[in-house]
């Protein structure tokens, strides 16, 4: 198989580089372009922030993993990128490497759910540009389906892994719907945004923000449907939720343990969450004695991530198994794409439906007859097989094309001819 | 009838037993495919206890409910089947082998202890009696239950506090949910043994002549009432929640023990008919 893939990831590369070489969507567009325009006939452009890779099947035949890494750079230009940077990848193994990305085993946060998303979204974009031939939309398909069978059939993705994840996960071991509940984000910088955001995503009741800027405060509380508060006097009205998440760089404490007891008072002790996920800490540590709070700060939130990320390791040979499935029935299906069995799977179709026919009708015709009727019968067969074999076998020479593939792929489909494994072919 | 009735007797807490262990695993390994077996497990031994009382009922002429070791065998079904429901109707897992293990230690006792009393007393023979001590035995089932669920509250309350996040944390449902089952299994626990107890006022006068208010076991079942009465309306006027209330229910059904304890085995009282 001629499918070539670089990688150039968190395991290869420092966030500079990964960051110089990310493709925004209307760049992966154009990139596809300049692709199909020098290199490739189909693929897969996939960039996040963790990866960039190009997956692709050469034009030519004579087509290396340093042109594809060359044109990345021309298009991309970076000094700093060199050769040891990319993974690179060929035939079995790309596709392998394409499973296991789908499947999340292979992200910086391992079982992360959100790179599923961002492959379905490469292949759409794929779709789109006409990059996703009949070969690339088979290796999609089979993708998807590892992806989603390592959501359902493991716990790969079960779990919080995040800090702002974990804030939000532990409110829901204390409280049973947080549509019912209120919560106050403090500090409207990149942690205090993901919580707010998981939070809405969770069904929380009411939210409300506040920020020393109250313009960006405002801005999250538009896009959230949250409602303000000024950060002078937020003091006054934490009492009235259920959950505080604060995340502020403020160099001082901001809620001391006096003002959690006197809003505990005023809650008539109805069950009062703090998560403290600032650097260094926003809410008096010691609030943690007080009956009915619930003090957590990025210690305890971390212990949750380690065991989660823990238990997500221990679910990869389950993944890699899944991964190994599809990877055999997408090798069947190749297999089958070459050129002799192709002919023979064909020939057996008409054959059997000749055979039966016959074997239906033979009774209709004296003894001599039937003897005419199988010559005949056999000879249209021939007749109407031999320019598709022919075609077929020219073929044999370009085995493993991306035309060969096509055509015989298109062979199998109309004539529902199933994927028949051929060992050792490879 | 009799050996089967002694035969079920002895199979009972083994079968108890069984359905904890399964339990117990689905607890520690959290498979979503033991969900159905457990069921299984607990519905099989619920209805071989149903027979084997069926049977006692039917071969002693009389339902199970004169002695400590009958009542137990009574209570550990109950205390079950209110679980069964519970599984069943909220879907929360994870509880179960806390619950089950009370129902294996009554039966446990009680098959050890039973004997084949077929001569009963004539008072015991009323069908007051027997809504007076069902409603009674239901009342502690829920107030067992309700202390159970209270017990974990606790536990799930601290661990939560002291950043303990391992079994118990990841298994038992919330701390709203806990305290909500609590709730409701002290509330059907209170009803029930408000019937019992007006039931008894009204009978117990009739079929005792030395019927006494100041007896020892009616003393300790009206003090356990008023308290279960003070944290219930306490919760409904919105005063009490949480921690006190589960420690409420757990002081309630303690209270429930030592005066059980008190007024079978020590205090001579009407209501000792063995």
């Amino acid at each position: 198989m001629n499918l070539l893939a670089i990688s150039i990831n968190h395991r290869t590369a420092p966030v500079e580089l990964r960051e110089a070489l990310f493709l925004k969507e209307d760049e992966a567009r154009s990139f596809i372009k300049l692709a199909k325009e020098n290199l490739l006939k189909e693929g897969l452009i996939l960039s996040t922030c963790n990866r960039t890779e190009i997956f692709g099947v050469p034009a030519s035949g004579e087509l290396s993993h340093q042109k594809i890494q060359e044109l990345l750079l021309r298009f991309k230009p970076s000094q700093n990128i060199t050769e040891e940077h990319f993974q690179k990848y060929i035939s079995r193994d790309a596709v392998k490497h394409l499973f296991s990305v789908a499947t999340g085993i292979d992200s910086l946060l391992v079982g992360d759910n959100q790179v599923f998303k961002q492959v379905k979204d490469s292949f759409q974009i794929s779709e789109e540009t006409n990059f996703a031939g009949y070969f690339m939309h088979r290796i999609f398909d089979s993708a998807i389906r590892a992806g989603k069978r390592a959501i359902s059939e493991t716990k790969i993705s079960d779990g919080a892994v995040t800090v702002s994840y974990a804030a939000v996960q532990l409110t829901e071991k204390i409280f049973s719907n947080l549509n019912k509940k209120s919560a106050l984000i403090i500090g409207t910088g990149e942690t205090g945004e993901i919580a707010a955001k998981h939070l809405v995503g969770k069904g929380i009741g009411n939210l409300a923000v506040t920020n020393r800027t109250l313009e960006k405060a405002e801005k999250l509380a538009e896009e959230l449907k949250a409602k303000v508060l000024s950060f002078s006097d937020f003091k006054e009205a934490i009492f009235k939720y259920d959950i505080i998440i604060s995340a502020t760089s403020s160099p001082e404490i901001l809620l001391t343990k006096d003002d959690i007891k006197k809003a505990i008072k005023k809650r008539n002790n109805q069950p009062f969450i703090l998560m403290d996920i600032a650097v260094p800490r926003d809410i008096d540590p010691e609030s943690k004695k007080l009956d009915y709070v619930f003090y957590h700060d990025l210690d305890s939130l971390n212990v949750i991530v380690e065991q989660n990320l823990t238990k997500r390791k221990a679910e990869i040979p389950k993944v890699e198994k899944i991964i190994d499935e599809e990877l055999n029935s997408f090798w069947e299906w190749y297999n089958s794409l070459q050129a002799a069995p192709a002919i023979k799977d064909l020939r057996d179709l008409f054959e059997e439906i000749r055979n039966e026919e016959v074997g239906k009708n033979k009774n209709k015709f004296s003894l001599d007859d039937q003897e005419k009727l199988e010559i005949v019968t056999k000879r249209i067969i021939n007749k109407i097989l031999h320019h598709p074999t022919i075609e077929l076998r020219k073929n044999d020479n370009e085995s493993g094309s991306s035309d060969a593939v096509t055509k015989i792929g298109i062979i199998r489909d109309l004539f529902g001819l199933s994927s028949k494994k051929i060992s050792d072919t490879e | 009838m009799i050996s089967a009735i002694h035969s079920i007797n002895i199979l009972l807490p083994f079968f108890y037993l069984l359905t904890l262990v399964v339990y117990f695993y689905d607890f520690i390994k959290g498979e979503k495919k033991l969900i159905n077996i457990k069921r299984v497990f607990l519905f099989i031994t619920l209805f071989l206890h149903l027979i084997y009382i069926v049977l006692r009922t039917v071969a002693f002429d009389h339902p199970p409910i004169t002695n400590v070791f009958e009542i137990f065998t009574i209570l550990a079904i109950t205390i079950s089947f209110s679980y069964f429901l519970v599984e069943l109707v909220s879907d929360i897992r994870g509880t179960g082998p806390f619950i089950i293990v009370l129902s294996l230690i009554f039966q446990l006792i009680s098959s050890v202890f039973i004997q084949d009393l077929v001569q009963v007393k004539d008072v015991l023979r009323s069908n007051l009696l027997g809504i007076h001590v069902i409603s009674a035995l239901l009342g502690y089932s829920g107030f067992t239950i309700s202390a159970v669920y209270g017990f974990l509250y606790l536990i799930l309350y601290k661990d939560i506090k002291l950043n303990k996040f391992g079994l118990i944390f990841n298994r038992l449902p919330n701390l709203e949910v806990l305290e909500r089952l609590s709730l409701y299994s002290a509330l059907i626990g209170f009803i029930a043994l408000t019937i019992g107890i007006v039931i008894g006022i009204i009978w117990l006068p009739m079929a005792f002549p030395k019927f006494s208010f100041l007896d020892p076991k009616l003393i300790g079942t009206g003090l356990v009432w008023l308290l279960y009465g003070i944290g219930i309306t306490s919760k409904v006027v919105g005063k009490w929640r949480g921690k006190r209330l589960v420690l409420l229910s757990i002081s309630g059904f303690l209270l429930a023990i030592i005066s059980t304890i008190l007024s079978n085995f020590l205090a001579q009282s009407f209501h000792s008919f063995y």
